[in-house]
């Protein structure tokens, strides 16, 4: 166990009202939406079966209650069980919870074996502890990758959620930010209205010129661009330095990139508790570049909307005829490796580390190219340890973040190894190029105390770009242009 | 009956029996999770598989040379002997390869006698020391259910009685027991494979492919859930309070 007994108090406390929390019988640190508690039991059941008759998630549920060999190697791969020490908190015991009900109500033996022994079966206290547990957990699927059973404890955690925000318990921050996304006026989870937007843009812009000396433009509802860009939308308010290097990028490499006015929002929290949710998000981003008839969807520096685009777009919006989606670091780094886009080597020469966000790095997809990148213009880069795909979530992982107040058990519990991994490669810069990551790591740094400024790839990269010589036609002799193979996306 | 009679009928019909159950329970569940997975692909619009990253992370736990080593490295050495130690004695022992030969007339390569020996030996320390590392380790303690304290207990069983039979100077009688306890724990540990978490066995290796279709959402899966539900209009975004969707009960019990 890593944590103190004041800070394991702490994280644990619940910042609810005690009448809030008898009336939804809900103890849980996160605030709900008041929603209706009659029968609880038995509308998640009937819930679970809706879900089990029109998705996937059968197949993975028999497998698992059939393999799960209960070997407790997860114990060694849980940032949450590492800080805690409580078995309650080991993967396997939490993806078990929802296993024992698939077990107990939706196998023939389960249902026999209820029977003869007169158990009564799902009770509210079960669905209470899942409430509980199941928003423990960051979904970081990191302990996958140690399971020797392959059971994906992401996936019964993303059921978990599913199912429960079904029934009217998921995380009102997220439920509410939703809410303003899918039908509220603005159309983006931070309400940004669109005026605003763009003045923020053009704010921007004038910036960049004023530093730079040249125009770097924030294109706006530009018909038949190559790239529909869609950032985190609380990038616009928060990571500006972020906005401000990816337009400077495109300056460079001359590309045809655009944001769209009638939806400019890529965060999905649908990925963190319902699949409906997340389908009609996507669906949204699908009508705006079909649209602005772009051909490529394009995200910005963040890790679930970019893992949601990449891995979930195609399962709505047209199978392999669906636009193709790349995030900005593969295109930053193709430009790069392209002659497109030239940097000053040795333009930071601080002690930088890289923080693999999970969502990105997980399933192997984006870890080197980061690296190449930070290489080509930073003369001191660290790694930290564990890395790449096995990296430790930041602690914020799976909607997490969102959630205000339970910042005390995410800055403890969830984040004390990140913390400790993070203090150790005395960097003075981290990069984590994913909104969720950024914002955590932020309030880590500060309540572990740990001297380190969270940064993204493009803020720092804005430094070492080298303006002018690329323009019409590239030159290949770019620093680290050598190899040039790579075509297409 | 006497012992004799008993242990025929054990070492004949009982294990044709038990052996053949095995056989049909393995392949009925994988028949089912081949079917399953075959369906969760039609339903999916998206047929981007990952199948290589899929195909590597099986083989690595098939042949695991790197990743158990890295963290408790202990447990993963026993482990990995304790599942040498079951996949190759009962198939592979002299004594075992010569009743095959007998019983269908043909039969495969044997361990050397003094292999099958040590093998068996490291098993029954393996199954002993996997079962008191799941008493005295308290993560490994609140996952356990009921089965995984019996599996490495019944499992040392038969390797234990075995070696005792072909090596310890017994009386007759004395031997007939352990054989027959040999041959009983074998016949229902074949039965119960498939009944349990040593299905993995053959479940094994298509783990992998499972989970990375089980992330493969089928399109309006979310609104026909919401439609069977019965609150297609009222999707979990819209304002609360949402009610029980036939009749508002009161609540079974308050706390």
């Amino acid at each position: 166990m890593l944590l103190t007994q004041e800070e394991l108090a702490k994280a644990y406390t619940i910042p609810k009202k005690p009448e809030v929390v008898r009336r939804q019988r809900l103890p849980v640190r996160y605030h709900v939406e008041d929603f209706d508690v009659a029968e609880r039991p038995r509308r998640f059941l009937q819930t679970f079966a809706a879900i089990l008759k029109h998705t996937n998630y059968r197949l993975a549920l028999d497998h698992y209650v059939r393999v799960s060999a209960k070997c407790s190697r997860c114990t060694t791969h849980c940032q949450i069980y590492l800080a805690t020490g409580n078995p309650k908190d080991v993967p396997c015991y939490r993806s078990e919870l929802l296993l024992s009900v698939y077990r107990r109500h939706f196998t023939l033996s389960g249902i026999l074996r209820g029977r003869i022994l007169g158990d009564p079966g799902l009770t509210d206290e079960q669905i209470q502890e899942m409430a509980d547990s199941f928003w423990n957990c960051t979904a970081c699927r990191r302990c996958v990758r140690e399971c020797p059973m392959g059971i994906d404890h992401g996936l019964v955690t993303h059921l978990g959620r599913y199912i429960l925000s079904e029934i009217g318990i998921a995380p009102r921050a997220l439920v509410v930010s939703t809410r303003e996304q899918l039908i509220g006026k603005t159309q983006n989870t931070s309400a940004i209205p669109l005026p605003a937007l763009i003045d923020s843009l053009e704010f921007l812009s004038e910036d960049m010129a004023e530093e730079k000396g040249i125009e770097i433009p924030f294109p706006i509802d530009q018909e038949g661009a190559e790239y529909l860009f869609l950032a985190p939308v609380s990038d616009y308010m928060m990571e500006a330095d972020t906005l401000m290097g990816i337009a400077a990028v495109f300056r460079a490499t001359g590309d045809s990139w655009t944001i769209g006015t009638k939806y400019y929002d890529a965060i999905n929290y649908g990925l963190f508790y319902n699949d409906h949710v997340m389908e009609e998000v996507l669906g949204k981003i699908h009508a705006e570049a079909e649209r602005l008839k772009v051909k490529k969807v394009l995200i910005g520096e963040c890790g679930h909307a970019s893992r949601t685009a990449k891995y979930f777009y195609p399962s709505f919006c047209g199978g392999r005829g669906a636009h193709p989606v790349i995030n900005i670091l593969e295109y930053t780094y193709q430009a790069w490796k392209r002659g497109k886009l030239k940097l000053r080597p040795g333009a930071i020469t601080e002690p930088v580390t890289y923080h693999d966000p999970c969502n990105i790095a997980r399933p192997g997809w984006i870890v080197e190219q980061p690296r190449e990148l930070i290489r080509a213009f930073c003369s001191h880069y660290v790694e930290m340890t564990p890395n790449r795909r096995d990296n430790i979530c930041c602690g914020g992982g799976g909607g997490t973040v969102s959630i205000d107040e339970i910042r005390p058990h995410r800055t403890t519990v969830g984040g004390k190894v990140k913390a400790e991994q993070i203090r150790a490669t005395g960097a003075k810069y981290c990069i984590a190029p994913c909104a969720n990551c950024k914002k955590q790591l932020r309030e880590l740094m500060e309540d572990q105390g740990v001297d380190c400024e969270i940064v993204g790839l493009h803020d720092l990269l804005y430094k070492a770009i080298i303006f002018g010589e690329s323009e019409g036609g590239a030159e290949p002799e770019a620093a680290g242009a050598a190899s040039r193979d790579e075509k297409g996306d | 009956m006497s012992l004799e009679s008993w242990l025929d009928f054990a070492r004949g019909p009982l294990f044709r029996l038990c052996f053949s159950l095995m056989i049909l329970g393995l392949l009925r569940i994988l028949v089912l999770t081949i079917l399953g997975m075959k369906e969760a692909w039609d339903r999916s619009a998206d047929k981007i598989v990952p199948w290589r990253d899929l195909t590597v992370q099986t083989a690595k736990w098939l042949v695991p040379v790197s990743s158990l080593w890295r963290k408790r490295p202990i447990y993963s050495a026993v482990s990995v002997v304790f599942h040498a130690g079951l996949l190759l004695v009962p198939l592979f022992l002299p004594a075992h390869v010569l009743l095959w030969k007998r019983a269908v007339g043909f039969a495969w390569a044997e361990l050397p006698q003094a292999l099958a020996d040590w093998l068996t030996l490291a098993a029954v320390a393996a199954g002993l020391g996997l079962f008191a590392g799941r008493v005295f380790h308290s993560a490994a303690r609140a996952l356990s259910r009921r089965q995984e304290y019996v599996w490495p207990l019944l499992l040392v069983v038969p390797f234990a009685t075995g070696y005792l039979c072909s090596h310890a100077v017994l009386s007759p009688r004395a031997y007939q027991w352990l054989m027959l306890l040999h041959v009983f724990a074998g016949n229902l540990i074949l039965l119960l494979i498939p009944f349990t978490k040593i299905a993995h066995c053959v479940l094994f290796p298509l783990s992998q492919y499972v989970s990375g279709l089980a992330w493969k959402f089928p399109p309006r899966a979310g609104q026909r859930v919401a439609e069977t539900l019965g609150y297609a209009d009222r999707p979990t975004w819209v304002e609360r309070p949402r009610v029980a969707t036939d009749r508002i009960l009161t609540p079974t019990e308050e706390a």
